[in-house]
């Protein structure tokens, strides 16, 4: 196994036995995985030649616009679409009543309306689209529609949804769900600890601030509908807007654009069944649709502000006892994945932390704000910002150094986390362990080049357990096939958002085959030619996806060995394919070319295709007590290290260095992986102070970049990686992923490192200047 | 890239642009208030330049006009009247893609990929006019671009391979 | 319509022609933004862009005369401190080769970083029209929140600024750029050791800190005295709450920034 190390091809050649290797002989360093090899995408990208939703539109298609809400709550009396149909230009004016289907979607629950029929619940609520021959008339006959509202007092708040009055934003009231989670008795120990310490944290509403604005096309021809909109998993949209439009699913096709990013902002259907049933309508004609940047802001499902109560028991000694948290959960208007975050928020409730005697309890509430939904940490996050405060509090109330007292209580190989589950190989130890000796710990300074300026130095670490688990069906499909010309191809509607997956499913593929990278092309996310693969979020798509396509290309390539064996008469066990040839391992002149296997496996009838399934299960976390056996397939491991300036005058926060470590299992592409730690850690500064959707009255303040503040090159410092390979032999080549651990890791160690540096907590996201002023005034 | 659509001269409110865009000569008639960037985009089929805030606030509409970036999205089409105007899709010569561009791919500064073109563009003008830019010069030239996927480590390494590069090319 | 005159003589005829209906178009980093969010729609443009008289800069005895259309890119490379520096804290570089100084003086945005720098040199700006021509220092030229003292026919077409005056600059934001200043502070001292300290964002213009002006020039640029001079800001300003921050925050910030400014101008 390899250990913290900086080198990532020293880590890469350490490792050469792979987890799921069909061949007993095969040893030996690896060709392809473990590579950094250049994006496949890349040129596309870098010549502007790549397609996203906006660049697939024709002046000759009819443009769609939406009629949004004009109050956060209020009942529909009357929609009256005369003028607009009127205006020249216009083609058509749809409303609810022009959905075939059931007006409904939702990811969980099916509870929001495509387009208002009765009610509206919050400002970014859909009531009509309208369908011209130009962009601007579809604009201007958004004017002219005229929708009769009777506004309804607005619940901004929890507090004011929780009220026994309170208004009804759903029919069966505000509250969207609980969870629990009971693990020991966290009340008796907490009476009994030696040291108790408790604060409440609140985050904010942050958005995904994706570059690609949603976007996208339709057209539908008679006998099939395509739309070709971005999301992140196409079957279960498929499966959404066929339900919606009253389509038989395989009359539905759905095509991913290259696309922008996605951060889980694209995990809720967004414009795609707009377009769907404009196209239905408007046979034979291709639509096309895009939002605006305020619209995009306004409209999508944003992460859920979590105010979290956090009470956390110790000995004397620094060993953890108890835990008692209660996160109220801001769910805003619409379910979504509500319930899921909440069920991540509470199973990650102490994080890497050993605690016997854990209580949660989790209130998802109602709002009219945004509803909330996936965003990259999905719960976990907000989490983490929690534990990890709490733990800087237990240190300075123990006079205890604040790295000894995680080292103390970090969760090890064979223990248990938060859910009862055990986990067979933890590196937390080591992850914090590398991050430490980087930045060398024990002879820190705190000297600065001026009074005004102190310094502060905050650490994180993070345990999250990838896959959507809790029992809920989590399966990826793949297919590889032996092209005539002797090209691997791999299909996969897994959804390359700008992660790179494109690379690790290429990768995976080649490797397993034993082809060069050149010779595999990567078919992806297309539901006509695609096996359904699940959703590019959870962090679950190289374990998963990659495992799918691992499987499938192992079994190609019995194919193709049982193919040159008996073409050349030799051993199959004597066959090995490397650089696109099969060729008996102890007389190498015996081979074929993949070429040839191809031609000869035609001829005799071979597939030359194989499938990959793969859907490792996970147990449901018990009502009751939340705990489970098999929460998750499998945990990542990591750490981060914050050094950075406070200026005590401004408040101005100046990150000077940023360390951090991730155990990703096996890194397939070591340059991508350093390249989503860097852009995790990324978000996580921008969560950690300064983005914040500012609401007032159920309207967004600031829609816009001018004041959504999103961090430049001048706000991320350089971003230090450490690469820790640790397999799971549950992932391909025992690789586990890496999408949401380094976001999740950075806001703790940033507040971490604040509080440090003013002996003060932030207790309010994001930690802007002034409220870092606000609290060195208060101390 | 679409043959420029001659539009019908039925009102006397369109704009006779005269322009040149990525070495090649336009002239056509468009509607006034049109942006650069729509008209790039829909107009020409030139979907290289990207709009993502409309606002002036991420650099991803960055063309290049003579020589100096400036965001599409806050231009009115007119006002490339007489200029030279580069967009991503001009950069690479004969399939030689640019050096900024190559760098970009090589140390794997792109992922989603939608900044990728605004802040090539972005390097370009810098490197153009400031040959050996130091760190804070690289930031000032690159502080106007919003990239979401990468934390800018990838690209500014990038930008400074490409100097380094570009540097040694010179006699 | 939209009009492209090749010079200001014809540009002055038509907003003579057009008045309010027409609207002048230089950089549109503030027009075309609110015409991207259907918030405007002129009826008429007469696009600045293609009067090469209107971008240029000229040294006239001891002043440097800045044409309207002159811009962020052309100011930040100019050896005056305030102004260089207020306009690289301008946006990125594609806002900095699009905004003017016309522009930013004629939005008279209580944020502009340009405006405040002209403020702290004792700016004036040339007003002209095809009834002629009139100078005004730039304290008049601003008269409300985005309200200023052109007339309906009137375009600016020339800042003058002193070349003698030490200045500097800081600002503060959000993040590390492309901010909207939450203060910013300009600080000149004339050749004859007066003192003039600009801030931005905290009144409905930016605005000269007159009481804190008097204060230095009776005490001096001691550090005491500087001190005093920023708790003197602190008191003579009224900033409201707004989205960017709160009125307290801003108050103690630009005593902040103007002590810093101070003690940088007296330490070179």
């Amino acid at each position: 196994m390899s250990g913290p190390t900086d080198t990532l091809e020293e880590s890469a050649s350490h490792l050469h036995v792979t987890a799921k290797s069909s061949a007993a002989y095969e040893t030996g360093p690896m060709k392809v995985v473990g590579k950094s090899a250049l994006r496949l995408d890349a040129l596309g990208k870098a010549t502007g030649a790549t397609k996203y939703g906006q660049d697939l539109f024709d002046k000759k298609f009819l443009f769609a616009k939406v009629l949004r809400a004009a109050y956060p709550h209020a009942e529909i009396l009357g929609i009256d679409t005369r003028k607009a149909k009127k205006l020249p230009g216009v083609v058509a004016v749809l409303t609810h009543k022009d959905i075939p289907g059931t007006n409904l979607h939702g990811l969980i629950r099916r509870d929001q309306e495509v387009l208002c029929s009765k009610k509206v619940r919050y400002m970014g609520d859909a009531v009509a689209v309208v369908v011209a021959k130009t962009e601007e008339i579809a604009v201007a006959a958004l004017k002219q529609i005229q929708v009769d509202y009777r506004p309804l007092p607005s619940v901004l708040t929890m507090e004011d949804a929780l009220k026994v009055d309170a208004p009804k934003i759903h029919a069966e009231g505000n509250v969207l769900g609980e969870k629990h989670l009971r693990r020991g008795d966290a009340p008796r120990a907490m009476r009994e600890a030696e040291v108790v310490v408790e604060d409440t944290i609140q985050t904010q509403t942050v958005d995904h601030a994706f570059l690609d604005l949603e976007a996208g096309r339709a057209r539908y021809d008679g006998k099939m509908l395509t739309i070709e909109v971005s999301g992140q998993w196409l079957h279960e949209e498929r499966r959404l807007i066929a339900l919606a439009l009253g389509l038989p699913l395989e009359k539905l096709r759905i095509i991913q654009p290259a696309t922008g990013g996605a951060f889980g902002g694209r995990e809720d259907i967004s414009i795609q069944i707009y377009l769907g049933a404009a196209a239905l309508k408007l046979k034979g004609k291709m639509i096309c649709l895009r939002y605006s940047r305020s619209e995009s802001t306004i409209v999508r499902h944003k992460r859920h502000p979590i105010r979290v109560h956090y009470k956390l028991g110790a000995k004397k000694d620094g060993t953890l006892v108890a835990a008692q948290i209660t996160f109220y959960v801001d769910k805003g208007a619409y379910a979504s994945t509500g319930i899921a975050v909440m069920r991540k928020a509470s199973s990650h409730a102490t994080g890497p932390y050993k605690v016997p005697n854990v209580w949660v309890d989790v209130l998802g509430v109602f709002t009219n704000n945004n509803p909330c939904g996936a965003m990259r940490g999905f719960g976990a996050a907000q989490t983490a910002i929690a534990y990890e405060g709490l733990m800087d509090r237990l240190a300075t109330k123990l006079g205890m150094d604040k790295a000894e007292l995680r080292r103390k209580n970090l969760v090890k190989s064979g223990d248990e986390v938060t859910t009862g589950q055990v986990v067979p190989y933890a590196t937390a130890t080591e992850c914090f362990d590398a991050v430490l000796k980087k930045i060398d710990w024990k002879n820190r300074s705190y000297e600065t080049p001026a009074p005004h300026l102190k310094r502060g130095y905050g650490i994180s670490i993070v345990c999250f357990g990838l896959g959507y688990g809790d029992g809920f069906p989590d399966a990826s499909r793949a297919r590889c096939r032996l092209t005539a010309d002797g090209i691997l191809e791999v299909y996969s509607a897994a959804c390359d958002v700008g992660q790179g997956l494109i690379n690790m499913i290429a990768q995976i593929a080649a490797e397993e085959v034993g082809v060069p990278l050149e010779k595999v092309r990567p078919i992806l996310s297309d539901t006509a030619l695609t096996p359904e693969s699940g959703s590019s979020s959870a962090t679950r798509q190289t374990y998963f996806t990659g495992s799918a396509v691992h499987i499938a290309a192992s079994e190609l390539k019995k194919q193709l060995q049982d193919i040159a064996a008996s073409h050349l008469e030799e051993l199959v066990y004597e066959i090995k394919i490397a650089d696109g040839a099969a060729f008996n391992i102890h007389r190498p002149e015996r081979r074929m070319t993949l070429k040839e296997i191809a031609r000869v496996g035609k001829k005799r009838g071979f597939s030359l295709e194989a499938m990959g399934v793969y859907k490792p299960p996970t147990m449901p976390e018990n009502t009751q007590t939340g705990q489970s056996m098999r929460a998750f397939v499998t945990y990542l491991f990591g750490s981060h290290v914050c050094q950075l300036l406070v200026d005590t005058e401004t408040g101005e926060v100046k990150i000077e260095r940023y360390i951090a470590c991730h155990d990703v299992g096996k890194a397939i592409n070591p340059d991508q992986v350093i390249g989503q730690i860097q852009g995790g850690v990324a978000q996580g500064i921008g969560m950690a102070l300064m983005e914040e959707v500012v609401m007032k009255d159920g309207r967004i303040m600031n829609p816009g970049f001018t004041d959504y503040i999103l961090p430049t090159i001048r706000d991320v410092p350089e971003i230090e990686c450490i690469v820790m390979e640790n397999p799971d032999p549950g992932g391909p080549f025992g690789a586990r992923g890496v999408g949401e651990p380094p976001l999740i890791g950075t806001g703790p160690a940033i507040l971490s490192a604040i509080y440090d540096a003013i002996g003060t907590p932030i207790r309010e996201l994001p930690a802007t200047p002034e409220r870092i002023w606000r609290a060195l005034l208060n101390r | 890239m679409k043959k420029p659509v001659k539009a019908k001269s039925t009102s006397n409110s369109l704009w006779p642009l005269r322009f040149k865009l990525n070495g090649k000569k336009i002239s056509t008639k468009v509607p006034p208030t049109r942006t650069l960037l729509d008209f790039l985009r829909l107009e020409l089929g030139l979907t290289g330049t990207k709009g993502a805030c409309l606002e002036g606030e991420c650099g991803s509409c960055y063309v290049l006009v003579d020589g100096k970036p400036m965001n599409s999205c806050l231009m009115l089409v007119p006002q490339v009247q007489d200029c030279k105007v580069t967009t991503i899709e001009g950069l690479a010569h004969n399939k030689k893609l640019d050096v900024i561009q190559q760098k970009f791919i090589d140390c794997g500064a792109v992922q989603c990929g939608y900044c990728t073109p605004g802040l090539i563009l972005a390097a370009k003008a810098l490197l153009a006019e400031n040959p050996h830019p130091t760190h804070e010069e690289f930031l000032t030239g690159m502080e106007g671009n919003i990239c979401r996927c990468t934390g800018y480590n990838k690209i500014l390494r990038a930008c400074e391979q490409a100097a380094d590069e570009m540097g040694l090319k010179k006699p | 319509m939209f009009y492209q005159p090749k010079d200001i003589q014809k540009a002055l005829e038509l907003k003579a022609e057009l008045k309010e209906r027409g609207a002048f178009l230089a950089g549109g980093t503030d027009l075309v933004v609110l015409m991207n969010h259907g918030k405007a729609a002129p009826e008429n443009f007469i696009d600045l862009t293609h009067i090469p008289e209107l971008r240029a800069i000229r040294r006239h005895n001891g002043t440097l005369e800045l044409a309207g259309n002159v811009t962020y890119a052309q100011t930040g490379k100019l050896p005056i401190r305030c102004l260089a520096r207020a306009s690289l804290s301008v946006g990125g570089p594609g806002i900095r080769e699009l905004g003017t100084i016309a522009g930013n003086l004629a939005t008279a945005s209580p944020a502009g970083d340009g405006s405040t720098a002209l403020l702290a040199l004792d700016a004036e700006v040339e007003l002209t029209s095809v009834r002629g021509t009139r100078r005004l220092p730039l304290e008049k030229f601003f008269l409300g929140y985005r309200k200023t003292a052109l007339a309906a026919d009137e375009m600016i077409t020339k800042v003058f600024i002193p070349t003698n005056y030490q200045t500097d600059w800081a600002k503060n934001g959000k993040r590390g750029a492309m901010n909207i200043s939450i203060v910013a502070a300009a600080v000149a001292i004339t050749p004859k050791k007066e003192i003039r300290i600009a801030l931005a964002s905290v009144a409905a213009t930016p605005i000269r800190c007159y009481q804190a002006e008097k204060f230095l020039a009776r005490n001096g640029l001691g550090a005491a005295s500087i001190r005093e001079a920023a708790e003197t800001v602190r008191r003579e300003i009224k900033p409201i709450t707004d989205h960017r921050a709160s009125a307290d925050y801003k108050v103690h910030l630009s005593g902040v920034m103007v002590r810093r400014v101070l003690e940088s101008l007296v330490k070179a």
